[in-house]
């Protein structure tokens, strides 16, 4: 099989990647809320994209609700808010991965419902996180219906999930919109 | 209890044959009555993409009953249905994995070997049209000669449009055909190897994809064997203008399992004209369990046996009784029950071939990415809108199947379930799509944010896969016979023997040899590889340290083969079983070759043909 080196442009990204700019205030976590609009921050961080295209104003669907409650049962929660309410200046999402602990898979857990509408136990995220991995593909639960026709995975594909477009007949003959508009200018 | 029926004509199954056939009885004025094993469609089908969207497995049978999982939303292999505890059970692809495939508790087909049986179906109103792709080519006229022209397999009884005796020709029964159904294509586009048209199809083609483009500039000058690789536009019945009341595609790449929107053509809409006849009834969940013959050689009945639940007890059995019986099973459900009849002494079987000759195109699958600065932006459109036609006829037949080329436009979902498994790759730092490989064989990093974003448009938008459908040589030894095993109507489930042959594996090598050369041409990296453990492989004839995996393509042919004489074959032309003059055998089952076809036009070709001799010539 042929492989694809990108190393050196993943270590020099990694470095600076310094996302989530929105100033949150200091609340406690149990302040539904804030506890929300922080949820929110830490979707964008961990997503890369723009929180107008993620959770814009008018948001008919409101998948961030299912999200939100989905990761609030996780026993990681808190700790998870904690970490980004107190990450030091410039900081991003990369204080969640800094160990091999719950804050790290329950980040992971947030992209994987954001992108693919999914949810890991998080024993299983943790057993594919070593070397010599379970086999394939890493089951997980569809959140829900709307779940999964939001995910991003498609959309930053410059596509739509399978089985739920909302374009119209010959669409497919034409290069899509550009990535940006999808997703959002900042990023 | 009973619930005996009587009609002229008594057809078991609803699938296309079956719909198609019961249509034309009904405008007929002939009473019909179809007995079909599964479930009816709910009133409308946003239940069926519920089931879909929720489902973690998203494979062809994933939105039908019975359920695969339970709940059908499970990814856990464990919660798999047992076949043997439903009435109406079916292959589906959890039952292909290499844990399941000979586990009769996890696969309702008992497969033997060597090789798996690789294709499904459905038992359900529509059959396997339920989550059929649409594709809707007709046979090239070599197809129907290869062993006047080649030299192998056998020849059909009837041509495309070479015989003398025009009503053994098929061609305007394609025309038929494409317009029962609803077929876009564009006739210059199909105009190759000998077919021609006399008519336009009824609907103008689909158009090709970004991709189909790209991959036609790119393969401009490239020749194999002679013949340059032409992509051409496939015919779909899929609407590219309203038609049968139903709306134009809106390209949600999801035509397997289920079209959301019903711009793909599907039985149901035939069977819903012919209930508007007046004259056609069915019965659901009714599973036709033994053909009754009398002395005089005439089928006397069709005895069934009716259940409410897909894992409940028997409500009734009865006999259907007709003047005339048409079994529009597909090739694995049609001979079943012609086997298990008459105590299993079997029915239409003097030739003995009941069951044998079980053929698919076992399918070649390639998968590549485009050159970072030549992306094709896949996972939009119809799953298909084109193919490479001309290599599916030529002298190299005498040797090695042939095969046609259909190119996917969804990314590698197809190969390895894309975009879940690379964008679970990055997210999670591991490199089970080999997209996301790192320094000393190590996966790359887990990434998040923009960088998460990066890359993944860097990759996704470049996939694209080949899927080469081969010709299989038929073999008496692959067949279908009856197992041990039982269903939950304690009803014997189908025993499978099933090898590739040589003259088979050649051409699967032919197809991967082409696919390399085809990336090479385009300057894409191929990612082909066999999955691990996968029991649909074998070693390559080219090279054996190579493992060639093959998949199937879902087209069960060739159990119950036609031809001219009765000893050598178990239907004639007309699909008349030459054992009993008021007992029709059709669907795929009677294709005495695989042919290089997706096989469902002719199907239905062959479908409209035998009605208008039932209507004109029996029943009249």
């Amino acid at each position: 099989m042929t492989v694809i080196t990108r190393r050196t442009v993943l270590t020099g990204a990694a470095a600076a990647t310094a996302v989530g700019t929105v100033n949150v205030p200091v609340a406690s976590a149990g302040d539904d809320k804030a506890d929300l609009a922080s949820f929110i921050d830490i979707s964008v961080a961990l997503t890369g994209i723009a929180q107008e295209k993620l959770a814009p104003d008018l948001d008919p669907i409101n998948i961030k609700q299912a999200y939100f409650e989905q990761a609030q049962k996780d026993p990681a929660f808190d700790d998870l808010l904690a970490r980004w309410r107190n990450r030091p200046a410039g900081a991003g999402a990369e204080v969640f991965f800094t160990q091999r602990d719950p804050v790290r898979y329950l980040a992971r857990n947030i992209i994987i419902a954001w992108y693919l509408g999914g949810w890991c136990k998080t024993e299983v995220l943790e057993s594919y996180d070593v070397p010599n991995p379970p086999p394939f593909p890493i089951p997980f639960t569809v959140i829900n219906a709307a779940a999964y026709t939001q995910g991003w995975a498609w959309r930053v594909a410059q596509a739509h999930p399978m089985g739920y477009s909302e374009l119209r007949f010959g669409y497919w003959a034409d290069k899509p919109f550009a990535l940006p508009v999808l997703i959002g200018s900042k990023k | 209890m009973c619930a005996d029926t009587t009609a002229d004509v008594v057809i078991i199954g609803s699938g296309m044959a079956g719909a198609l056939i019961a249509k034309e009885l009904g405008r007929a004025g002939k009473k019909v009555l179809i007995l079909e094993a599964g479930a009816e469609l709910p009133a409308d089908t946003n239940g069926y993409m519920r089931t879909f969207y929720n489902a973690y497995f998203k494979v062809p049978e994933i939105p039908y009953p019975p359920d695969v999982f339970t709940p059908t939303s499970s990814s856990d292999l464990n919660d798999l249905t047992d076949p043997g505890t439903v009435n109406a059970g079916r292959p589906t692809v959890m039952s292909l994995l290499p844990t399941n495939w000979q586990d009769p508790a996890k696969s309702y087909l008992i497969q033997k070997g060597p090789l798996p049986f690789a294709s499904t179906y459905e038992r359900i109103n529509g059959g396997t049209s339920r989550h059929w792709l649409g594709t809707s080519l007709r046979n090239v006229p070599n197809d129907f000669v290869m062993r006047d022209k080649y030299g192998v397999f056998v020849d059909w009884p009837l041509r495309y449009d070479g015989s003398a005796d025009k009503s053994l020709n098929l061609k305007q029964w394609y025309t038929k055909a494409e317009r029962a159904i609803g077929v876009s294509a564009d006739v210059a586009d199909q105009t190759y190897l000998g077919v021609t048209f006399d008519q336009p199809y009824p609907m103008p083609k689909i158009p090709l994809s970004y991709l189909d483009t790209k991959l036609s500039e790119g393969l401009k000058g490239f020749s194999q064997d002679g013949t340059e690789l032409k992509v051409r536009s496939t015919p779909a019945a899929r609407n590219s203008q309203p038609y049968q009341d139903r709306r134009v595609c809106a390209g949600n790449t999801n035509c397997i399992p289920i079209c959301p929107i019903q711009a793909k053509y599907d039985p149901s809409v035939t069977l819903a004209e012919a209930f508007r006849t007046g004259n056609v009834d069915i019965l659901y969940r009714t599973v036709a369990s033994d053909i009754v013959v009398g002395e005089n050689g005439r089928v006397g009945g069709i005895k069934f046996v009716r259940y409410r639940e897909d894992k409940g007890p028997r409500t009734e059995e009865g006999t259907a009784v007709g003047k005339l019986y048409v079994i529009a099973g597909n090739a694995i459900e049609t001979p079943r029950l012609l086997l298990m009849s008459m105590n299993r002494k079997g029915v239409a079987n003097s030739s003995g071939l009941v069951g044998k000759n079980l053929m698919d195109h076992p399918l070649y699958l390639a998968w590549a990415l485009m050159p970072a600065d030549k992306p094709v932006y896949p996972y939009r459109g119809p799953l298909s809108t084109a193919g490479i036609e001309d290599l599916r006829d030529g002298p190299f037949r005498k040797q090695r199947g042939a095969f046609r080329i259909e190119i996917g436009n969804e990314g590698w979902n197809f190969p390895i379930g894309d975009p879940q498994r690379t964008t679970m790759d990055f997210i999670n730092g591991l490199n089970q799509s080999g997209l996301n490989s790192g320094s000393g064989g190590k996966p790359g990093p887990a990434v998040w944010g923009p960088q998460l974003v990066e890359n993944l448009n860097r990759v996704l938008p470049r996939q694209f896969r080949l899927a080469f459908l081969i010709e299989q040589e038929p073999e008496e030894s692959n067949r279908v016979a009856l197992a041990d095993a039982k269903d939950g109507l304690d009803l014997p489930r189908p025993e499978i023997h099933y090898d590739l042959s040589p003259y088979t594996r050649r051409g699967m090598a032919a197809a991967k040899r082409l696919a390399t050369a085809i990336f090479n041409k385009l300057g894409a990296t191929e990612f082909t590889q066999p999955a691990p453990g996968a029991p649909s492989e074998f070693p390559s004839p080219d090279n054996p340290a190579e493992r060639i995996q093959f998949y199937g393509a879902g087209h069960l042919v060739g159990t119950y083969r036609m031809g001219t004489d009765k000893w050598k074959s178990v239907v004639d032309a007309d699909q008349k079983a030459w054992d009993h003059d008021n007992l029709y055998l059709v669907g795929c089952g009677t294709f005495p070759t695989v042919a290089t076809a997706n096989p469902t036009l002719t199907l239905a070709a062959l479908s409209l043909r035998t009605v208008d001799h039932i209507v004109k010539k029996v029943l009249n």
